[in-house]
């Protein structure tokens, strides 16, 4: 095991320094200019210049990538020219706002997607089934900001049971901690159940005609234990996989969902910095989020390893 | 006994009409003000200039020396009092004694001095500096007095020093000196409210000052500063009663539509001074003719174009100074929206009239250019819109590198500013490039009374010169908004945008 976690760590050394690559080279292309936004209306030539030179933005891209990386290596992301804060500070200040509400989503759309996969499956081709899959499908064609909008006119301004907007921090009231989230969870869980309803279908479907399951039923076992005990666990390696992925989705939704719920999160921080040409926090952030996204997948990668002992002795 | 009857009623009655706004004025209670943006700070070094959400909570927390009346008049704020030398150019400000910071440090001259140094020292490269080139100097001859030494003559400057924004507000020197980098999420200023806590992204709490000098004024205990960038829930969230006044602009003309129509919200509209306008760089082809020029002008339908932006909620304009100026032109000499007479003067011209217009990358900016390019074709001129950085567009223009560019007149109390520095022929900010003695005359002869029927007179001379050498066109007025719950009362006019909530109460 200890080998097969080397061998993995190894393969994301070139990964991460692809994604910091990347993300140095889409904040550089960015249109606009730092040392012009920095001096406003006073930019003259011979000013703009002259921040430039002090910026070190005169130096070609190459340069000033390898500059960079150095100080990222060296834990110093940069300092918000705007707020004075440092990256690793506003990304710390906004990172528990956006976990909660991926867990918050994500264990959401598991709950909607498992129960309701292992019933397709079950009755598969039936009418329930076939309803399911549909509205599934249905639910794919609508996207998150829709969703949200919806939510919000339902259950906070005609219901008026949950807030539209804003967030409490736990330590302040817990309850109203997680009231804030209940809208901005659903509405990505929406947005997601569907994938993991699909996968898990087909797969249980497969797994329900293995053999060992119709020794399972033959030995006269609860039909509830051998579809949660016996058949779910082999089952959910896609959506194991797919979970993985959909993280990576969340973050994106995430950032459509925290500017409409008004979370302060890193999506939130992303979009604000765009606005702002915030360059500094930019990079940061989205460096930030790609190094989590790759560190989710390698997460991902390991937990194959403890569901199927086939990939972990690297004969799958 | 009938008389004196008489006069006890009329007294009592006189005494209800004084006094009924006072005893409406319920004390206490928490209001939540919605805006569109983050606020990123409030140190002018750092941030540069202040945007509506940082001039709205500027206005809690911080004061300037002068503030606005009803009537756009300068009324006593820090400073009790004023005067002005013969020439316009020196003005004594004489300081309330009876300030201090939050942080306990006296307000006084020389603080009102420090922060202005701070801003003016080369060193420091404040992209602040800009907006206080007109001002030499700031002298502090004794603790209450303030001097302030300008460059060319003012003669309503008292009005400039009034806006809740970067340059005028005062904020405690010993403050920024103790808390250094940390002072521009931990500002200190003298305003009627206190910075309980801060949120970034989230919240911003403030809340009653207890030794404010004039704390009988102040009713609510408490406001809540929420950034909701999403335009619908922020909506929503003024419905549902999570907020109890919004920041709106008429971009969003729908939730305007329907705010108006409910009968539990109110909807606070200002007229404010200044345009949204466009220019012509006169030195490059085809803008060095005037013909062209005024064809241009003369293809637009501001109709249209405002229902096609904002559903109809623009306010068409047509001289730099609209409705929410004292500057009243009988005759601004805009010339009329005719396609017909436009299309003559591009055939007239006889050469292809091909230029290119610089517009923020932005939908909004991609909007307002396709508006244009189509008003444009119809008379047969072909312009190419070109998308850049907000930030990229001043820069442009300073460097004269544009063939049209939009601009803004911003809603200031008086026009001399902005006058002087986009009109006058010797002007470093003269971006059309345009000279005229005539509208040099004029704009010298306004600045040089105060008396408001000649001012009006000489700058309703230089609007009719500019409307008809069409170097600047004007498209709308500045209209500013505010949504809220129909209790909220007692927020003034929202002058530049600013919603001041810091006088309001619930009722």
């Amino acid at each position: 095991m200890a080998k097969f976690i080397g061998r993995r760590l190894l393969y994301l050394l070139p990964v991460l320094l692809a994604v910091t690559l990347l993300t140095f080279l889409i904040a550089s292309l960015l249109p606009g200019d730092l040392a012009i936004t920095l001096l406003g209306d006073q930019a003259t030539p011979e000013k703009v210049e002259a921040l430039r030179a002090q910026m070190g933005l005169d130096l070609p891209i190459w340069q000033r990538y390898l500059l960079w990386l150095w100080d990222v290596l060296h834990g110093d992301l940069g300092r918000s020219f705007r707020t004075g804060e440092t990256v690793l500070a506003a990304v710390a200040d906004r990172l528990p706002v956006s976990l909660e509400l991926m867990v918050m989503a994500e264990v959401t759309a598991l709950l909607i997607a498992i129960p309701l996969a292992i019933l397709c499956a079950v009755k598969s081709g039936s009418a329930t089934d076939r309803f399911l899959t549909g509205l599934a499908f249905g639910k794919l064609s609508l996207p998150p900001f829709m969703v949200a909008i919806l939510l919000i006119y339902l259950f906070a301004v005609s219901l008026n049971l949950l807030p539209a907007t804003g967030w409490i921090p736990f330590a302040e009231d817990p309850i109203a901690n997680l009231r804030s989230f209940v809208l901005p969870a659903l509405t990505l869980a929406i947005a997601e159940w569907p994938v993991l309803m699909r996968v898990l279908r087909s797969d249980m479907i497969a797994t329900l005609q293995e053999d060992y399951i119709a020794m399972a039923k033959a030995k006269g076992l609860r039909p509830a234990r051998i579809l949660l005990v016996h058949a779910l666990k082999p089952s959910s390696l896609t959506l194991v996989t797919v979970t993985g992925i959909n993280i990576g989705r969340l973050i994106g939704g995430a950032l459509i969902v925290e500017v409409i719920f008004a979370l302060p999160g890193i999506g939130r921080l992303l979009v604000g910095a765009i606005y702002a040409r915030d360059f500094i926090i930019l990079q940061g952030a989205v460096l930030f989020v790609a190094v989590g996204f790759v560190m989710v997948n390698f997460v991902v990668d390991m937990l194959y390893a403890v569901l199927d002992p086939r990939i972990r002795h690297g004969r799958a | 006994m009938k008389t004196m009857f008489r006069a006890i009623a009329l007294a009592a009655s006189a005494a209800v009409l004084a006094g009924a706004p006072a005893l409406a004025q319920k004390k206490g209670g928490t209001l939540t003000v919605g805006l569109e943006l983050d606020i990123p700070g409030f140190d002018p070094l750092k941030v540069g200039v202040y945007d509506t959400s940082q001039n709205i909570a500027a206005a809690l927390l911080l004061e300037t020396l002068v503030k606005l009346d009803e009537n756009g008049k300068a009324a006593p704020g820090l400073a009790a009092s004023w005067s002005h030398s013969d020439d316009f150019k020196t003005w004594t400000f004489k300081l309330r004694p009876d300030v201090k910071f939050h942080d306990g440090t006296p307000f006084n001259a020389a603080a009102v001095k420090w922060n202005f140094d701070r801003q003016k020292d080369p060193k420091n490269n404040c992209r602040c500096a800009f907006y206080i080139a007109g001002t030499l100097a700031v002298e502090a001859p004794d603790d209450l007095t303030v001097v302030y030494k300008l460059k060319d003559p003012a003669v309503n400057f008292p009005v400039l020093l009034s806006r809740p924004d970067q340059n005028s507000t005062i904020h405690s020197p010993s403050a920024i000196q103790a808390k250094g980098d940390d002072y521009n999420r931990n500002l200190v200023g003298t305003g009627p409210f206190v910075l309980k806590s801060w949120t970034a992204g989230d919240r911003m709490v403030v809340e009653r000052n207890p030794t404010y000098w004039d704390k009988d004024k102040i009713s609510l205990d408490r406001v809540v500063l929420r950034p909701l960038p999403d335009s619908q829930s922020r909506f929503a969230s003024l419905k549902s009663g999570e907020t109890d006044l919004l920041w709106a602009d008429e971009f969003e003309a729908d939730n305007i539509e329907r705010a108006r129509k409910d009968p539990a919200l109110q909807v606070l509209t200002y007229a404010g001074s200044g345009a949204a306008v466009s220019l012509f760089n006169t030195k490059v082809e085809p803008f060095d003719d005037v013909r062209v020029r005024q064809a241009l002008v003369m293809a637009l339908d501001r109709k249209k174009m405002s229902m096609a932006i904002t559903n109809g909620l623009s306010r068409p304009a047509s001289n730099p100074y609209g409705d929410g100026s004292w500057v009243k032109c009988k005759d601004d000499g805009a010339l009329p929206e005719d396609p017909k007479k436009a299309a003559a003067l591009i055939k007239e011209y006889g050469k292809p009239v091909k230029f290119k217009m610089l517009f923020t990358a932005t939908p909004r900016g991609r909007a307002n250019g396709q508006v244009l390019q189509q008003l444009w074709k119809n008379v047969g001129a072909e312009m190419e819109i070109e998308q850049v950085d907000q930030a990229t567009i001043p820069a442009r223009a300073f460097q004269r590198k544009f063939d049209v560019t939009p601009w803004r007149i911003v809603d200031f109390p008086d026009p001399d500013v902005q006058m002087f520095a986009n009109f006058y022929s010797k002007s470093p900010l003269n971006l059309a490039s345009f000279t005229n003695a005539d509208l040099d005359k004029a704009l010298e002869a306004a600045r040089m009374t105060a008396d408001e029927a000649k001012r009006t007179e000489a700058y309703c001379e230089a609007s009719r010169l500019i409307n008809q050498n069409a170097t600047w066109f004007f498209t709308f007025q500045n209209t500013y908004y505010a949504m809220a719950k129909a209790k909220v009362k007692g927020v003034p006019k929202l002058y530049g945008g600013v919603i001041d909530v810091s006088h309001a109460w619930l009722e």
